[in-house]
């Protein structure tokens, strides 16, 4: 093979396009090294080709070159390493990639042991300041409480006051007439009083002794009015039997008298259940 | 075209095995558009034509010393670090064959693609040369060239037989440079 069976061969121009195969490409090779004229021919397609790749350029943007140059200046090694062989030029890459590791992990560390530390502090400072809290808080709340019922009881004691401010007034009106009620044979034990005052004809009555009835039971007060029993309703016992009982109006009476009744209050008097009776005076 | 105005070529290989900044910074202004453009044509698109073209630059950096000046110009070896990357890079994208005829067909037909609205200075000497070139022999040239298709692939895609797709080819090639070389 001579340099002319290269040269018309078409292989030079497929070389040049880039389309050659690998055994033409060495082929070729051996041919440029062996032949000038070959070698010759084969760089004048090539920069025919280079020609008509650089007649297509395009400007790329310039951020580019300033991106491409801070790479460049951030590989300080580079230039020493690039001096010896590819081996080499590997190591001391890997050796500062595994600083740069290992520094990173150390700082990690510390940093999550800080963070481990911090946290557990203020766990603590928190978890403290909750307990403090939490006293106050029951504290607070017990507080509040007793207020509550120091409340209750202020108003109960005040209620208890009106009431008993109430019945004073009743005894002390000049126009109320008393009329004392004894026990009967039956419960000689038993004492009540009757208040009734003449202007307004409104009639209250006070347990002195009377024994506690049963749940379902209940005492009730009668006006003898012309020989009749009118029923002057039901009365509490309990606390509220130390206060005076409001009761109804009767115009005239002549004896008031208790029996105890079932729960609300009966019809007509049991006359066996008669705790207490008194005339009228005058 | 002439790259080396102000430094020779030995110049030019000596300061990029020195890695000089200003050697390397002069190689970037005077052939990044030549690659840029390449590696424009070969992926079809200029999104990452900039990161493609930085790793480009970043191998001629990094492999310096591999240059071999007894093969071919600095330019040309350059050229080839372009070419492969960005054919790479479309191989590895795993582009169909069909895909990259599409692409270039679509580039002969249009005449004027975005791409050539970057094209500014050369864009009518380039349009000359295109006009003498016909449209089958550019398609040849750009398959080959800026796809990396083999005979084989350009025998099947474009339903020639493989002997007429080496005529045609070194027509082409001829052609182009019968053009230049006036």
């Amino acid at each position: 093979m001579d340099a002319q069976y290269f040269i018309s061969s078409g292989l030079i121009e497929l070389y040049a396009a880039g389309m050659a195969s690998e055994q033409e490409v060495q082929e070729l090779e051996a041919a440029m090294r062996q032949f000038p004229e070959v070698a010759a021919a084969v760089e004048t397609y090539r920069r025919n080709m280079e020609e008509y790749v650089s007649l297509q350029r395009l400007t790329p943007e310039a951020a580019v070159k300033t991106s491409l140059f801070n790479q460049i200046n951030n590989e300080p090694d580079l230039q020493d390493s690039l001096q010896k062989t590819d081996q080499q030029m590997q190591q001391p890459k890997l050796v500062s990639m595994t600083e740069t590791k290992s520094l990173s992990w150390k700082w990690i560390a510390a940093a999550s042991a800080a963070l481990l530390i911090g946290s557990l502090i203020l766990n603590y400072v928190f978890f403290n300041r909750y307990k403090e809290f939490k006293e106050y808080k029951d504290k607070y709340q017990s507080l509040l409480l007793s207020q509550n019922s120091i409340l209750s009881k202020e108003n109960l004691y005040k209620t208890r006051l009106e009431q008993m401010q109430q019945s004073l007034d009743v005894i002390q009106d000049p126009d109320v007439m008393k009329v004392k009620m004894p026990g009967t044979k039956a419960f000689p034990e038993a004492m009540a009083t009757v208040f009734w005052n003449q202007s307004s004809k409104q009639v209250y009555v006070k347990v002195n002794k009377l024994p506690e009835p049963a749940a379902d039971k209940q005492y009730q007060l009668w006006a003898i009015v012309d020989g009749k029993p009118v029923s002057m309703g039901v009365f509490e016992m309990g606390d509220t039997a130390q206060l005076l009982q409001k009761m109804q109006i009767t115009g005239a009476a002549q004896m008031f008298a208790v029996t105890l009744e079932k729960k609300g209050g009966a019809a007509a008097p049991t006359m066996e259940q008669m705790y207490v009776a008194g005339k009228v005076p005058g | 075209m002439d790259f080396s105005a102000t430094y020779t070529e030995a110049e030019l290989v000596q300061g990029l095995r020195a890695r000089d900044q200003k050697i390397f910074s002069y190689l970037y202004d005077h052939y990044s558009p030549a690659l840029y453009g390449v590696i424009v044509k070969v992926l079809n698109n200029d999104s990452t034509g900039g990161d493609v073209l930085q790793d480009v630059y970043l191998k001629i950096w990094r492999y310096a010393d591999r240059y071999d000046e007894t093969k071919g110009r600095l330019f040309t070896w350059m050229l080839n670090i372009a070419r492969n990357t960005a054919i790479d890079i479309l191989r590895s994208k795993s582009h169909k064959l069909e895909q990259k005829i599409q692409n270039i067909t679509d580039d002969v037909n249009a005449g004027s693609g975005p791409l050539t609205v970057y094209q500014s200075t050369d864009y009518l000497g380039f349009s000359k040369i295109l006009e003498k070139l016909t449209k089958e022999q550019r398609t040849l040239i750009d398959l080959a060239y800026y796809k990396g298709c083999t005979q084989e692939e350009i025998s099947r895609v474009l339903d020639i037989p493989l002997g007429t797709v080496k005529t045609r080819m070194r027509n082409a090639i001829i052609q182009l440079r019968n053009i230049l070389n006036k």
